[in-house]
């Protein structure tokens, strides 16, 4: 579903240039459900944006579902993300002045989707998330809990082939976390594969695997590398990489 | 097209988007109303005067003031002009077009009171004016010499038998249509009035005043030549003869009559004086396009200002939306889109309110009414104005990276 070989990225200003991904190298197949781990500045987020086809990467070569994106133009990164991809974001990322329903719209419009499909996409991905009855409400009228099920909703319509959820419990108490987890694990079992950032030990526990990204690499997991890292995963992926 | 969510969007900042739109109607009102009274003032200021060529038609004012014998100096002047070099021809009159002061009377076509008279311009013709003014005889025909009368208004009180008129006094005396040729027409309506015959029609000759109204085209041309000091010279030069000329012609008349006080303007051409008559029109038009000009840069700006806060206040909404899938053309389009919606309301307001101006300065300024084709240029220019407006934030907002989605910004 997702290979990444030697990506780079580096990120230039006048005077320093920071090495954001150093050669990272991984493989995710479809139907996973993996958890990206690490430290704070290790490039988890720089990661999740170029998988998400969010930024362009320096070097190296990335596919996505069978497709190379290394030279892709912005209209056609725009197309895939809208198509391919789901997004939910650590704090909800709702547009404030749309309702629920027309947050959900929000992609599919994008698509060129007509009334009928969309409003059938709109209202099933809602009924998914337990919302259907909160269709007029404004974001700022439902609860944490609630917006990110708006947000899954949002990422569910358009039927992608993988999410990205970027610590999508990060801005939610144990509760609702657990809540937002369970969905994400249902919507996974039913096939989507889930790429997830997480600070939360015990959310990468749950996962399938996990990916630990440090000083721009995906690496063997190490307990003692950093006091501020995450706590221990249990396993890391065969698949990864680690490469100089 | 994303026109509900956007108007949902909107419903919620109203604020912005009332005050922009506001502005719009109140740019849109005064900015149509300026542009119809320009074009109105520059339209009265363009008038033809029926002067062919008012570069080469020049007028000499002077008040005679030795002499006793005007009759035998204007001969003379007439004669030593004729002499010099570039000039084609020579006439003597009591008024000329922009000349600013002359006669006028009321006509009427009967001599009684119920007879309605109608102001008209009195231009004294010495055989020579229209020749020299380039003014041409549509119908009918000219005066014969023996038809010029020398009228010293001391001894006599005489008033030449035979007219011409201009077509538009011609018009308004004779509404039906019917040919005006040998038709009477009476210098007053009183028993006594003096009647005259029409016979000829002359195109158009505007009258020294040139006033706004349709009489500034309403003359009686009589075949006389008058006997007093403040008659004047009109003399048709030869192309660009104006400079060389003007010092031999006033040395030529100061010479036959050194005493003589020359007018204020000296030589001066019928463009010279036309330009002078709507100094006026040109000024109100030239301040009425600064005002538009100056508001139609506010209007921009304010645009361009409210956008570009708006941008910047949804940059990470923008940023979600690239992420989601808006490629870089549905970010302008939101913007062009939402912006069109607001400048479209404003126009709308604006067109209503222009109209209630409208109304007021018809009143006021005996103006004509908007036309709708000026209105509908007006709305055209509003929204073309508006979308100009946003596109530049609209595109350094399509220019913002989908990664702001996942920033903390």
């Amino acid at each position: 579903m997702l290979k990444m070989e030697g990506v780079q990225k580096i990120y230039r200003t006048d005077l320093v240039q920071t090495h954001a991904l150093r050669s990272l190298s991984l493989e995710v197949e479809e139907g996973e459900f993996v958890a990206v781990t690490g430290p704070s500045g290790s490039g988890k987020t720089t990661f999740l944006n170029i998988a998400g086809l969010l930024e362009t990467f320096d070097g190296g070569r990335y596919t996505l579902d069978g497709k190379d994106v290394s030279g892709l133009s912005d209209r056609e990164r725009s197309k895939i993300r809208n198509v391919k991809i789901g997004f939910i974001f650590q704090s909800f990322n709702l547009i404030p002045d749309l309702n629920v329903y027309d947050n959900v719209d929000v992609p599919l419009r994008y698509r060129g989707l007509g009334g009928g499909d969309r409003d059938k996409r709109i209202k099933d991905a809602l009924e998914r998330v337990g919302l259907a009855s909160r269709l007029k409400h404004l974001p700022s009228q439902l609860s944490g809990g609630q917006q990110q099920r708006v947000a899954i909703a949002r990422a569910l319509a358009g039927s992608p082939r993988i999410l990205f959820a970027d610590e999508p419990t990060g801005n939610l108490d144990s509760l609702m976390a657990r809540e937002v987890m369970n969905m994400l694990e249902e919507i996974n079992v039913q096939g989507t594969t889930i790429v997830m950032v997480t600070h939360d030990p015990e959310l990468a526990r749950r996962m399938h695997r996990n990916i630990h990204i440090m000083d721009g690499q995906a690496s063997d997991f190490d307990h003692g590398s950093d006091s501020r890292s995450d706590a221990p995963v249990d396993r890391i992926a065969p698949r990864i990489v680690a490469s100089v | 097209m994303e026109i509900r969510p956007i108007l949902s969007a909107l419903s919620r900042n109203k604020t912005g988007a009332f005050l922009i739109a506001a502005q719009i109607a109140l740019t849109f009102a005064i900015t149509i109303n300026a542009a119809y009274v320009i074009r109105d003032r520059l339209a009265t200021a363009a008038r033809p005067s029926g002067v062919d060529d008012e570069d080469r038609v020049v007028a000499v004012r002077f008040a005679m003031t030795s002499s006793q014998n005007i009759d035998a100096l204007q001969q003379r002047d007439v004669a030593t002009l004729r002499g010099v070099p570039g000039v084609e021809s020579v006439a003597i009159t009591n008024q000329i077009p922009f000349g600013g002061g002359g006669w006028s009377g009321g006509f009427a076509v009967g001599n009684t009171r119920e007879s309605p008279n109608v102001n008209a311009g009195m231009v004294f013709d010495n055989g020579d004016v229209l020749k020299t003014l380039g003014v041409k005889v549509i119908e009918g025909r000219y005066f014969t010499p023996d038809e010029i009368m020398v009228i010293d208004p001391d001894t006599s009180r005489d008033t030449p038998p035979v007219v011409l008129v201009t077509r538009e006094l011609a018009k308004a005396m004779f509404p039906s249509g019917e040919s005006v040729l040998g038709k009477t027409i009476y210098l007053g309506n009183t028993p006594d009035a003096p009647a005259v015959r029409i016979i000829g029609v002359i195109g158009l000759m505007e009258t020294p005043w040139a006033s706004v109204s349709a009489k500034h085209l309403y003359s009686v041309v009589f075949p006389q030549r008058l006997l007093q000091t403040e008659n004047q010279y009109l003399l048709r030069l030869k192309p660009g003869a104006l400079e060389q000329t003007k010092q031999a012609v006033l040395a030529a008349l100061a010479k036959n009559d050194p005493d003589r006080v020359a007018g204020r303007d000296g030589l001066a051409s019928i463009a010279k004086m036309r330009a002078k008559r709507y100094r006026g029109e040109h000024a109100v038009a030239g301040l009425l396009i600064a005002v538009t000009v100056f508001l139609l840069i506010v209007t921009a700006s304010g645009i361009v200002g409210m956008a570009s806060l708006w941008v910047n206040l949804r940059r990470k909404q923008i940023g979600v939306r690239r992420a989601l899938g808006a490629t870089r053309g549905d970010i302008v389009r939101y913007f062009v889109t939402e912006n069109l919606l607001i400048t479209g309301t404003g126009v709308v307001a604006g067109v209503i309110a222009a109209q209630l101006l409208n109304a007021a300065l018809v009143r006021q300024m005996t103006l004509p009414q908007l036309p709708w084709p000026g209105l509908a240029f007006g709305v055209v220019a509003l929204i073309v104005l508006g979308v100009g407006s946003v596109l530049g934030p609209a595109v350094r907002a399509s220019r913002l990276s989908p990664a702001l989605a996942t920033r903390s910004v």
